[in-house]
């Protein structure tokens, strides 16, 4: 047995972060990657560098415009996604042009040793998490460049929202792929919020990813980052419905409750007595009543609960009016319900046929009438045309009254409708920024297949 | 179960083998191929470095595999025209030798399979099917790879070969098939596909700063 | 949370429906005057210069 303990040294080197010199500017360039990085842009000289190359050789120099293009997240940050901590080791800007505007947007490579690399995408202050699937998605209806209109993937479906040409701009740090800047490839993306279904293709191959929605606000926690995150505009494509409410949920408590409301409707009125309390038929002459038209009507008792008093008159008006003056009066407490109902009927011939306006009935109901000892005092007045009319009254005790669930009705139906109206106009503002924009109201285009 | 311990012919450091019936291991510390024969050990070669790689697996890594724990005893690495890949030698705990293939981040554990007649390499194409007990395969890739070193111990005897072809075949379900052509008579391993958290792998390695 | 405001909602709604519907509300809307004298009984036409707070005109009296 060998007495001491020799040094390992000819196992495989514990990895360690590599401390380099960009061969071009001789700026440092670190690899936090352990080998597993394909390329490495130097952040002073704009060179693209072979990170498996222990000389880094150059692989490409770019130019940009500005020098203003920085991560938001600044490289070698780290943060917990998913109960995992990722450290920001590599940032490009990419864009796509729809209608001669280019849209530039930026990508973030994030790295785990045991966990493997992750990415983030961030648009307009929207932020997404991706990873390269494992499984391969089958995609159904192909039509141009390769896309379909849905793609299937872990039993979901994701419906077809945009195809576009995205270009390299600008890179930073390391990536596990060779990049350049320049480079081309058809992103196609499909979405079934919050997660979006990449498939990107160059000439060399196709590579899917699945991403799922990220709040500004969850980036900055998780990254520790300071102040604010930038504003989201807009809705993005993957971007989940802000509605807590599930908008069939709020719909099947309304069906609900409009049952319910049409129960409570039927079982009121079988339970109303509709008790005739005083029915009357009267005769007027102008001749008589040239002095005090009103009088009032014998007594008759309402008895029971305080409930509602129909007064349903009638008058045999043809072409003619009559307004009669009501006041249903409590004979031992004094308090009387005062108003007046017109009745009103015409009818005639024209170019078009007969007409009629008005009817010779009219309905009215007294809310909450205690019980007691009752009389009317009725006062009529007469179309100046009329000498002498015959009219009826009758009075009906406990009668339902339908129009209250009306109203019922509407107040229950205003909360779905704007919850609905917020998920159409979401879902509206989602979709025009697809090659699928919903149709124009203004009549302009119809939904078009735009390839941008 | 004691376990057989000797000492490295070349440079004399203590040679302990993890499992009975391991053929071959490389001594730590020379870097030397050693072959067990049944009366000692012999240096058939020298292992140059292994390529520095990010794999979080090392030499006495620990897992499960279907409710049964292995431990990782040995390596063999590959390069092929993307890169690099490794096969695994790991001992499950009922002392059945298995392989952890790594490569890209995907990991699948197989079998040595001694299913007879299997095809030779020219005769085999992308798409080809095959039934191996009683499960169906699909050729999904062809690779030329060579042999780049060897790490820890090995069921057999391998070491300085130079181009060997692997076919993969995939089946349903997550099954995983390989061809192995580095003999002169091929080698069939079946298996499957699995993920790496599936795997609870303890004892990784370390990364500096992480 | 809106859920939950809106079985809220949904639930006073149709309560007061049904409290209402037992308490004899109606949707007209008429005017309620207190202290009738009993001579209005007898005489019916001192009621409408007094007691109505509605008025209308008959060009009469």
């Amino acid at each position: 047995m060998s007495a001491g303990k020799p040094p390992l040294s000819g196992g495989p080197p514990r990895p360690q972060v590599k401390a380099l010199q960009c061969p071009k500017c001789g700026a440092a360039i670190v690899l936090r990657t352990f080998g597993q990085a394909e390329t490495v842009a130097c952040g002073s000289c704009r060179a693209i560098l072979d990170a498996k190359d222990p000389n880094l050789a150059i692989l490409q120099q770019f130019e940009i415009e500005t020098s203003d293009i920085r991560p938001l997240i600044p490289l070698g940050t780290r943060g917990k996604l998913h109960g995992t901590d990722y450290e920001v080791i590599g940032f490009e800007r990419r864009h796509a042009t729809v209608e001669g505007i280019p849209y530039p947007w930026h990508e973030y490579v994030l790295f785990n040793p045991y966990k493997g690399f992750r990415y983030l995408s961030e648009y307009n202050g929207h932020w997404n998490d991706i990873t390269i699937c494992k499984d391969l998605p089958s995609v159904e209806g192909g039509f141009s460049a390769g896309s379909g209109s849905a793609a299937n993937w872990v039993g979901e479906t994701y419906k077809h929202f945009q195809t576009t040409e995205a270009n390299t701009d600008f890179v930073l740090g390391e990536f596990p792929w060779r990049v350049r800047v320049g480079e081309r490839a058809t992103v196609t993306d499909y979405v079934h919020p919050p997660r979006v279904l990449s498939s990107e293709k160059t000439d060399k191959e196709v590579t899917w990813s699945i991403g799922e929605y990220m709040y500004g606000r969850e980036i900055w926690d998780a990254f520790r980052l300071p102040g604010s995150p930038p504003e989201a505009e807009g809705v993005y494509e993957n971007q989940p419905s802000p509605l807590t409410t599930n908008v069939q949920g709020i719909w099947m408590a309304f069906a609900a409750f409009a049952v319910f409301l049409l129960a409570m409707m039927i079982g009121f009125d079988l339970l109303a007595k509709k008790e005739a309390v005083f029915q009357q038929t009267y005769h007027w002459e102008r001749a008589k009543t040239a002095g005090e038209s009103s009088f009032v009507t014998d007594n008759f008792e309402l008895k029971g609960h305080p409930s509602t008093v129909e007064l349903k008159t009638w008058a045999a008006v043809s072409n003619q009016w009559m307004y009669l003056n009501y006041a249903l009066i409590n004979q031992d407490t004094g308090q009387a319900w005062d108003f007046g109902r017109e009745v009103s009927y015409y009818q005639g011939y024209d170019s078009d046929g007969s007409w009629s306006e008005g009817s010779r009935d009219d309905t009215v109901v007294i809310p909450s009438v205690p019980p007691g000892q009752y009389y009317l005092r009725i006062e009529p007045e007469v179309d100046p045309a009329v000498s002498a009319i015959s009219y009826s009254v009758q009075l009906t005790r406990d009668v339902p009254v339908l129009g209250i669930y009306g109203i019922a009705l509407l107040a229950l139906l205003v909360p779905p409708l704007l919850v609905s109206l917020r998920w159409y106009t979401f879902e509206r503002s989602r979709w025009s920024e697809s090659d699928h924009p919903p149709v124009q109201i203004s009549g302009l285009t119809a939904s078009s297949e735009d390839d941008d | 179960m004691t376990q057989p311990a000797a000492n490295c012919p070349n440079c004399g450091a203590r040679i302990v083998f993890k499992w009975s019936s391991s053929v071959q291991t490389v001594c730590e510390y020379c870097k030397s191929i050693l072959v067990r024969t049944d009366a000692d050990l012999k240096k058939v070669g020298r292992v140059a470095d292994l390529p520095p790689d990010g794999s979080p697996i090392q030499l006495s890594t620990e897992g499960i595999y279907r409710n049964k724990s292995f431990v990782v005893v040995g390596r063999i690495v590959y390069e092929y025209d993307q890169g690099a890949w490794s096969e695994w030698h790991v001992m499950m705990n009922d002392g059945a030798s298995a392989w952890l293939s790594e490569a890209q981040q995907e990991y699948a554990v197989s079998f040595s399979s001694t299913t007879p007649n299997l095809p030779a390499a020219a005769k085999v194409e992308i798409g080809h099917e095959f039934t191996w007990n009683g499960q169906r395969y699909t050729v999904s890739v062809i690779t030329p790879a060579h042999y780049r070193g060897v790490q820890g111990e090995l069921p057999f005897q391998y070491w300085d070969k130079s181009d060997v072809t692997f076919i993969d075949l995939r089946g349903e379900t997550g099954r995983f098939a390989t061809l192995d052509y580095s003999d002169p008579e091929p080698a069939l391993y079946l298996g499957e596909f699995v993920e790496f958290e599936d795997l609870k792998l303890k004892n990784l390695r370390r990364f500096e700063g992480w | 949370m809106f859920r939950r405001l809106y079985l809220l909602l949904g639930f006073l709604t149709l309560g007061t429906v049904a409290f209402g519907q037992y308490r004899g509300w109606s949707l007209d809307s008429i005017d309620q005057v207190k202290n009738v004298p009993k001579s209005v009984r007898d005489n019916p036409g001192s009621y409408r210069s007094v007691y109505s707070a509605y008025h209308h005109y008959t060009g009469g009296k």
